[in-house]
């Protein structure tokens, strides 16, 4: 079978190919250049393309990788081309001390910029980055200290050696050379646990959150990463163009490289370097046309976002997952993974723990959950409930709907916070803490809805699940160090061992979407047990599976158990196999306890059926027994 | 200061009518339409060319423009927005940002670059109100936008189509239950945002005095700051917003008018839009009944 092949262009890989590359880049302008092939037009012309490509990676990586809407991104690449123009311009320092500093600038004001996004998501988020590229254009950048008491900042190209950089084919090896290195920087963001917690945050940040993603450092980060890209790309905008003012870096323009990156599909290097580098490049060739060519090519946008909303590469992905979609449900059609079929998760747990720990040393509480009061506004959702999961068992968690079950499931794992009331995970305080901080304690938890990124593919998911194991830096992670490579080598490797032991190899490379609802579940609960939580926390795990599966379901609960030694808590809504499996039962019902004990004790217990069944029901079931 | 107040009521209302347009669309189809602000100038073009190269009376001119954007709104409904029902919100605002720079394109294209000048719907002096020179223009154009936004909230609140429109927003199977057509509430959305945004630059256009290409895009982002005050959905909201936008933006004009920091009412707008967001994100107004959670 083939596996997917992502979009690429047909360039040499690895290290040897980014050299190769880097020489052409480098090179190949200024020779072309100084032979009069490359004019100076066309090498401006070709400037803008780089530059474009340049700022349209910096966006990629906030919009593409991390799903936060800047649509005012310009005023971080205008704020790089000012800070590099102060330097270079006025202070005379060289132009790489323009550069660096306009990446701090960039970061910086990224950083503020984000500040917000810890708060404000999707549009609200994408209006205050509207009204920070209005203030900056229309008074910071016009500034008297900023701008020069002039209308601008002029922009100095230095020499270096055999360059001459004020000459337009030796600028041009310099940005290619830069975009170039923003092209490997992106690859190394995705192919790391900074990737994969972007895209996590992007497709659904409770279920990053559960896998211990700290949301708000790595939306910081996006932005900070994504602005000191931005302010590079505007100082070598800046030193291309040898002047700016203000509305070089309007709104508008903000817009225009938001157009980039969708019309080149967002999250996909390949099409926005080739999207933005079309835009710098194609309408400077066809002036000729005067003025027709800017009606016609805004038509086509319109058109291209009516036909294909994702993009090129969008349209082109959703093409080749289509087809490696119908060949694996084609190569799995009858194996492990068909629909309806639980596989072992043995594989799947990761270390394993001595299963002789289990059930030995009589009753350890491993979750401890105190009085927890939970109230939205005036409804109270769960009022003064507790319960106690000891080691080595499978606690069920069962009441009516709207009992407060998945409400008192948040507040253990810290996605609600509770009013009152305590949560210890062997014997340390939960409550206050964010849930990436709970995850990374060793609290696991499913979702009854959704509990996976959906739109990342199966291995990804169980790769982003595994992320509190990654311990390495930032830093290193950006340059891809060896020890890094290494670390994601070996996750992969252990990933897809998981995987395959659920059966699903032909299926590691697509999007969960590809999955059936039970399918996903099943994926859903190996990455919840691949990192070993002290506590697992499943909610629902039997919905959309079908019933044969629901037995199969049983079993694995109990070989977790049993073999595996893992604690569990429980909703459940299947009744059968709450009894089938549970050793202890917890019935809540609004948002208290109203019963607890074993499973056979709790469900005679007339309260807990007056509560199912409703009082009159029950009584008269009652009376149906005793009748004959 | 006064004529700070009635220039603020004049842009004001302006605003409010952009920030209407923007509403509408927003809850017909969860996007912010790009396009808003252009579509105005577009329909000033056709205004003038009525005027200028036909001869036609203002009242004319002014009503084959408005009827003109109205349907090219409406072609941008139908074609493109209609068609992208399931596609992510970012590309359908991107495809609003295609709709503005292919009216930009047009313009340059077929007017030029330079500016045009539309005579006012009527002459008339200046006359002193409480020791404040208003000319009638202002006061046609306070009283126009005030109209229209009353109007159009009213037969909004009155109507089962308006109310339809409302609700779209909430639950677009709900309005369909209640026997309106989605794709009516989507169409009149576009056609009115094409109107309003029509009408608000014939209205703005006599207090400047000339036009060129993208003459209202500069009105984009305080028209996205009042419908924001209005928490993006609630109409009244929203034109009060305009006026409060307005009224502030002209303010600090006139308060800063000498100052060496360039741009004081974009700093102002901005941190009006960041506190509402963060400390309001509802919107200023009191929250209606029953929204309450």
């Amino acid at each position: 079978m083939t596996p997917p092949t992502s979009l690429r262009l047909p360039l040499p890989r690895g290290k040897a190919g980014a050299l190769l590359v880097l020489a052409a880049f480098a090179i190949l302008p200024p020779l072309l250049g100084r032979l009069g092939v490359l004019t100076d037009f066309r090498a401006v012309m070709l400037g803008f393309g780089a530059c474009y490509a340049a700022m349209a990676l910096s966006l990629n990586v906030l919009m593409g990788y991390a799903g936060q809407i800047s649509l005012g991104h310009a005023a971080l690449i205008g704020a790089g081309a000012y800070a590099s123009g102060i330097l270079t311009g006025r202070a005379g320092l060289p132009m790489l001390a323009g550069v660096v500093v306009a990446a701090l600038v960039g970061a910086a004001a990224a950083f503020l910029v984000g500040l917000p996004a810890l708060r404000l998501r999707g549009l609200y988020l994408a209006i205050t980055t509207i009204g920070f590229a209005v203030a900056m254009e229309q008074a910071v950048f016009r500034l008297p200290w900023v701008s020069g008491g002039s209308a601008g900042v002029s922009l100095p190209r230095p020499a270096a050696g055999a360059f001459v950089f004020t000459r337009n084919p030796d600028y041009l090896a310099l940005v290619l050379v830069f975009v170039l290195g923003f092209w490997l920087l992106d690859g190394n963001i995705t192919r790391s646990k900074l990737g994969r917690a972007f895209q996590g945050l992007r497709e659904n940040e409770q279920v990053a959150q559960a896998y211990g993603v700290d949301v708000s450092r790595y939306k910081l980060l996006a932005f900070v990463i994504s602005g000191a890209l931005a302010g590079v790309s505007g100082a070598l905008y800046g030193h291309l163009l040898l002047f700016v003012e203000s509305r070089n870096f309007s709104f508008l323009f903000s817009l225009t490289l938001v157009t980039f990156v969708v019309v080149g599909g967002l999250g996909s290097r390949v099409g926005v370097v080739v999207a933005a580098a079309l835009f710098g490049i194609v309408p400077r060739m066809l002036t000729v046309f005067e003025g027709w060519d800017l009606v016609i090519g805004s038509a086509l946008l319109v058109f291209t976002m009516a036909r294909h909303p994702t993009g090129f590469a969008g349209a082109l992905r959703e093409a080749r997952e289509k087809k490696a979609a119908e060949h694996a449900r084609a190569v799995q059609g009858g194996g492990p993974a068909a629909e309806g079929a639980v596989p072992a998760f043995t594989h799947a747990a990761g270390a394993r723990l001595a299963a002789a720990d289990a059930g030995s040393a009589g009753r350890e509480v491993v979750l401890a959950v105190r009085d927890v009061r939970v109230r939205f506004g005036g409804l109270v959702a769960v009022d003064g409930a507790g319960l106690e999961v000891p080691k080595g068992r499978i606690v069920g968690l069962i009441g009516p709907n709207g009992a407060g079950k998945t409400t008192l499931f948040n507040a253990i794992s810290g996605f609600v916070a509770a009013e009152s009331g305590s949560v210890s995970l062997r014997g340390r305080e939960l409550a206050g803490l964010p849930p990436h901080e709970r995850a990374l304690l060793g609290l696991g938890r499913t979702f009854q809805t959704a509990g996976l990124a959906r739109g990342l593919s199966l291995l990804d998911n169980v790769m982003l699940a595994q992320h509190r194991l990654l311990g390495y830096a930032t830093a290193p992670a950006l340059l891809r160090t060896g020890g890094v490579a290494r670390a994601e080598r070996d996750l992969e490797a252990r990933s897809r061992e998981v995987v395959a032991a659920l059966g699903m190899t032909a299926h590691a490379d697509l999007p969960l979407k590809h999955l059936s609802g039970g399918q996903q579940r099943i994926a859903e609960l190996a990455c919840a047990l691949v990192t070993d939580p002290e506590v697992l926390l499943l909610d629902e795990p039997s919905a959309g599976m079908a019933p044969a599966a629901v037995e199969q379901l049983a079993e694995r609960l109990r070989e977790l158990r049993d073999d595996l030694g893992r604690t569990v808590l429980l909703i459940e809504h299947h009744i059968p196999l709450v009894m089938d499996v549970c050793d202890e039962v917890v019935v809540l019902n609004l948002g208290q306890v109203l019963a607890a004990g074993g499973p056979d004790e709790v469900v005679r217990d007339q309260a807990v059926l007056d509560a199912y069944l409703g009082a009159g029901f029950a009584a008269k079931t009652k009376a149906a027994e005793v009748a004959p | 200061m006064l004529s700070a107040l009635v220039s603020g009521l004049v842009v004001g209302g302006i605003y409010g009518l952009l920030a209407l347009g923007i509403v509408l669309v927003y809850k017909g189809a969860r996007v912010l339409n790009f396009a808003e602000a252009e579509l105005g100038t577009f329909a000033l073009y056709l205004a003038w060319w009525g005027v200028d190269q036909r001869g036609w009376p203002w009242l004319v001119a002014a009503l084959f423009a408005l009827v003109a954007v109205g349907l090219v709104s409406l072609a941008f409904e139908r074609l493109v927005i209609a068609r992208m029902v399931d596609a992510s919100r970012l590309s359908v605002a991107v495809a609003t940002l295609g709709l503005m720079l292919l009216l930009l394109a047009i313009e340059f294209k077929v007017w030029g670059s330079g500016p045009k000048f539309l005579a006012a719907p009527f002459g008339g002096n200046a006359v002193s109100l409480a020791g404040v020179f208003v000319t009638p223009v202002q006061v046609f154009a306070v009283l126009a936008a005030a109209a229209i936004g009353l109007g159009l909230t009213t037969f909004l609140r009155r109507t089962d189509f308006g109310l339809g429109v409302l609700a779209a927003a909430q639950d677009a199977t709900a309005i369909r239950l209640m026997g309106v057509p989605f794709a009516k509430v989507s169409a009149f959305t576009w056609v009115a945002a094409g109107v309003l945004g029509g009408v608000a630059a014939l209205l703005i256009e006599p207090s400047i005095g000339a036009f060129a290409p993208g003459f209202t895009l500069p009105l984009f982002v305080p028209a996205l700051a009042a419908a924001l005050i209005g928490g993006l959905e609630n109409l009244s909201g929203a034109f009060l917003g305009g006026i409060a936008v307005g009224l502030i933006d002209q303010l600090v004009r006139w308060q800063f008018v000498s100052s060496t920091v360039p741009g004081v009412q974009a700093l102002v707008i901005f941190g009006l839009i960041l506190v509402v967001l963060l400390l309001r994100p509802g919107g200023l107004l009191p929250a209606p009944r029953g929204r309450h959670a």
